[in-house]
């Protein structure tokens, strides 16, 4: 196992969020988290990411206990987080971002392989490098996030909504990013709430509810799972 | 190509800041050619050194969104650090005179008062705001004022309690004729303040856009968050931003420590004009600091020279007022958003 | 223990308690502050003097409070504004030969004007640059006052007519403490009105207050004018006791001293920086006048109190207090401490 998260709590202040959350990630699995608005998902993976430190339980990644550590130690083990709003250094411009998340990096020689990977999956960055990361478009800032938080060739993508805001055609482009990273060998959880599409592409996925994991199983299965299909297919 | 660079030149002019850059300068050139040069001259070196304690401002405001009322305070530490090294050094040069130790010795002091600011920096967010922000992060930029209003507090009284009220200064750091500039004397230590204040701002420049702990400093400023996931250790820089900025305020302070003695309260006036800078500037942002100290400076040999000495604080005051009112992100704009809307 | 009645089946002495905002051990350490100096020790004429300060300082925190506390505004420029009121008094009575309790009034209205105008032009501003905003008009006066030397001296001093011929303090510390009492018993009957709430609701969100229907504007004009009516009159108090203005009275180390008071006694009380202000002074006098070979380690106090208070009490005193004493078990200590509640 890769990552394995064993019985999460985590909140904010005397808000108690998650409860007893238990998910585990192969490496080079494609995993979802889906559930409703406000059921924990970004609050687990902040808390995988150690931003918020857990109330209990543990997280281990790579077979170390990892919960607790602050988050850019986390960050230094190889754990990418992408989180909902990005977190971009909005004055600093694309190529400085990137340079920014190749920052646990020392070997420079590895830092410009990692910028060519990144400007080859996202070729329109390259076409803007010198621009200010503030005034970039949302879907440009999407890519920019992952690209930036590729720089340091993680062992493995946190990914916090990745369509959110898109339009239909960029969510198709950043998805099929996504996709080329599964297939060049990395691992990747993601939260989303375009349940339909998410479950066609991971390979498994949790479902989430009031902090809670309700279900989870292969994706193939929790998309003809009567429980899913009321609550976020519409059907 | 080159119409291109022209035309963004033009657009940059045109801005609020351009004009007010332009105008700054226009004025400057002006008021030397009817009142004399000195007036041009006292306000670049006023300025250089205005500018060391606007950056350092301005930095711990950008980064850790703290807004400095004791940073007047590490100038006087860093006067007093002065004093206290130089003084031995000078007898031991009366005694044995050595012309290469007697140029260096300034130099040492004012080394000296840096390590020292750089240390008290340091002290101060490790014992203090560090525990506050453990503690509870609601309502942070004002909480952390107020400790600074504490820190100011302690600081001065401190002084007073060790080292007492007396003026503690020096005639003179290099010995030797002055200069002259554009006619005009300029005594070697002013000369050497101002030089000194531009290699600091140009090193300090060349380490914020060139190295790896640079751009993580300028990181850290623009998002707490987005710098922890790309793996920069927050506290470190925390660390590192007060030092630096508690340093430059101290180098300030022992270069400047012939014109102003070191005295428990010495920092009021220079923290007053520092403050004027950055919101003048926009609080956070560290290049607009620089050249918003220059502007600081000429504002206050003009007042000097055209409406009386003592109201040098209040013109400047009554601007920074219209400033706050009308553009209370400062003329160019501010990094810092979100935190100040608390 | 059910004590919550209509406001008619009160006693007479708990409704007046209440119309002043009171509990019965806030009365009965008033009742001791008025007796205070009339028994020995404390009749001497340098402790009365104490007294004087502390009460002083004790109304400015509550002022002060009523702002920082509130609408959660650090009015940094506080004692300039004193000052104003001070000047202002002192000057009409110099020049026009008015009396000095019509003066103090005079000079009340005079830091209400500019309360109303410094509430204006920080409309916009937030957090910290209001405070910024207030501190620098606070460092203006204090320049224009060291400056217009025809009109206040300057920083020779401005001689000014004392309310009471006699020497002794007593009179003094009588009025200054009504003036404190009064002052708490508006700021207080304002913030248990709706408009208390609606105070808190700015100073804690104000895009918040204002979608649910709160206009800031109107409430921070208000506060400001009121907060700065009082500093003014406080300022005409200490105008006329101590005989003497310098500009240096309107520094901003004057301001740290009410705030830190304010703030170790506890942010949005009121009570507690009057409370606290009595043993603190008393305590910071005896330092330094017991200590004084070592100049300025009453302050050091200060500045360590208040970072300390800052950092891992926030509530000051008055949370304390509401933690630990606010439900005793017994009936009369929860009476004294709690009062009868009207409905
Ligand atoms: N910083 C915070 N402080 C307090 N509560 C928070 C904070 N962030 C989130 N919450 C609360 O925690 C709960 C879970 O939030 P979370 O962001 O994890 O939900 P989510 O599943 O990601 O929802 P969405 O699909 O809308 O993004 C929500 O009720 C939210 O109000
Ligand atoms: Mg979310």
């Amino acid at each position: 196992m890769l990552l394995e998260v064993k019985n999460l709590d985590a909140g904010y202040g005397f808000l108690h969020i998650l409860r007893n959350v238990s998910l585990s990630v192969e490496k080079g699995e494609y995993v979802c988290l889906v559930g409703p608005n406000g059921a924990g998902k970004s609050t687990t993976l902040k808390t995988i990411a150690g931003l918020i430190s857990p109330i209990g339980g543990e997280v281990c990644f790579d077979g170390e206990t990892i919960s607790g550590l602050a988050g850019y130690k986390v960050a230094r083990r190889g754990i990418a987080y992408i989180s909902e709003e990005m977190n971009l250094f909005s004055n600093m411009t694309v190529h400085e971002n990137l340079l920014m998340g190749a920052y646990t990096v020392r070997d420079k020689q590895l830092e410009k392989n990692r910028l060519a990977f990144v400007y080859a999956l996202f070729p329109q960055l390259e076409g803007r490098k010198n621009q200010l990361a503030g005034t970039m478009s949302g879907g440009e800032r999407k890519m920019l996030g992952i690209g930036r938080a590729l720089m340091c060739n993680p062992k493995m993508l946190l990914v916090d909504e990745p369509s959110f805001g898109l339009a239909p055609l960029l969510t198709e482009d950043v998805f099929d990013s996504l996709d080329t990273l599964i297939k060049e060998g990395g691992t990747i959880l993601v939260v989303e709430q375009n349940v339909t599409k998410t479950l066609d592409v991971t390979d498994r996925g949790y479902v989430l509810e009031h902090g809670r994991i309700e279900l989870e199983g292969p994706s193939a299965e929790l998309a003809r799972d009567p429980h899913v299909r009321k609550a976020f297919l519409g059907v | 190509m080159i119409t291109e660079y022209l035309k963004k030149l033009y657009e940059t002019i045109r801005s609020v800041a351009g004009i007010t850059v332009v105008l700054a300068i226009v004025v400057a050139i002006l008021s030397s050619i009817f009142r004399g040069p000195y007036i041009i001259v006292n306000t670049v070196v006023t300025g250089g050194m205005l500018a060391l304690m606007s950056i350092g401002l301005a930095l711990v405001f950008g980064v850790m969104n703290v807004a400095q009322f004791a940073h007047g305070e590490y100038f006087m530490i860093g006067s007093l650090t002065a004093y206290y090294t130089f003084i031995p050094i000078e007898r031991y040069l009366g005694a044995n005179p050595n012309a290469a130790l007697s140029f260096l010795a300034p130099l040492v002091s004012i080394l000296a008062a840096f390590c020292m600011g750089a240390l008290m920096g340091v002290l101060s967010e490790k014992l203090i705001f560090y525990n506050l922000r453990k503690r509870s992060r609601t309502n942070w930029v004002m909480n952390s004022f107020l400790l600074t209003v504490g820190i100011s507090v302690l600081l001065v009284n401190g002084h007073q309690l060790i080292f007492g009220t007396e003026l503690k200064g020096i005639v003179r750091y290099w010995t030797g004729r002055p200069f002259c500039i554009m006619d005009v004397f300029v005594s070697r230590d002013r000369c050497y303040a101002f030089i000194l204040s531009v290699l600091v701002i140009g090193l300090f420049w060349l380490f914020m856009k060139a190295t790896r702990t640079g751009r993580a400093i300028r990181a850290v400023s623009q998002d707490e968050t987005g710098a922890q996931m790309v793996g920069i250790d927050l506290s470190g820089i925390q660390v590192l931003t007060m030092a630096l900025s508690c340093g430059l305020a101290g180098i300030a302070g022992a270069s400047l420590l012939f014109m102003f003695p070191s005295y428990p309260s010495v920092g009021l006036d220079p923290l007053y004009m520092s403050w004027f800078v950055i919101i003048l500037a926009g609080m956070g942002n560290v290049l607009g600091a620089v050249v918003g100290a220059f502007m600081v400076a000429l504002l206050k040999v003009l007042t000097m020279e055209y409406i009386g000495s003592g109201w040098d604080f209040v013109v400047p005051t009554a601007l920074i007022m219209l400033i706050l009112i009308f553009k209370p992100n400062g003329i160019f704009g501010s990094d810092v958003r979100g935190v100040l809307e608390q | 223990m059910q004590t919550t009645k209509a406001k008619s089946e009160l006693n007479l002495f708990d409704r007046v308690l209440d119309l002043l905002s009171l509990k019965p051990l806030g009365a009965i350490g008033l009742v001791i502050l008025v007796i205070l100096p009339l028994v020995p020790p404390f009749n001497q004429e340098y402790l009365i003097r104490w007294l004087c300060a502390a009460a002083l300082i004790a109304a400015a925190s509550v002022s002060f409070d009523f702002t920082a506390g509130f609408i959660n505004i650090v009015n940094f420029g506080y004692y300039a504004i004193v000052g104003l009121g001070g000047y202002t008094s002192a000057i009409l009575v110099d020049r026009f030969g008015i009396s000095p309790w019509i003066g103090i009034f005079v000079g009340a209205l005079s830091a209400g004007l500019l309360g109303f105008f410094l509430g204006i032009v920080t409309l916009r501003l937030r957090g910290i640059f209001a405070a910024v905003m207030a501190w620098f008009m606070g460092l203006a006066l204090m320049g224009l006052a060291t400056k217009a030397v025809w009109l206040t001296r300057g920083s020779l001093g401005l001689r000014v007519e004392r309310l009471f011929d006699s020497p002794s303090n007593l009179p003094y510390y009588y009025v200054i403490l009504a003036m404190m009492l009064v002052t708490y018993v508006i700021t207080k009957g304002v913030t248990r009105s709706d408009m208390g709430l609606a105070f808190k609701a700015i100073g804690q969100n104000m895009d918040a207050a204002r979608t649910s229907g709160i206009n800031p504007v109107y409430y921070r004009i208000v506060n400001f004018t009121l907060s700065c009516t009082l500093a003014g009159l406080l300022g005409g108090f200490y105008a006329h006791y101590y005989g003497i203005l310098t500009p240096e009275m309107m520094h901003t180390s004057k301001t740290v001293e009410v705030l830190a008071v304010a703030y170790i006694g506890g942010r949005g009380s009121l009570w507690g920086g009057a409370v606290v202000a009595f043993p603190f002074i008393y305590a910071m006098e005896m330092v330094r006048s017991s200590l004084s070979n070592l100049p300025g380690l009453n302050l050091i106090l200060y500045g360590l109190l208040l970072i300390l208070v800052m950092i891992y009490y926030s509530g000051g005193f008055a949370a304390f207090f509401q933690q630990h004493f606010s439900k005793p078990k017994n009936i009369i200590l929860y009476y004294l401490v709690n009062g009868k509640k009207t409905a």
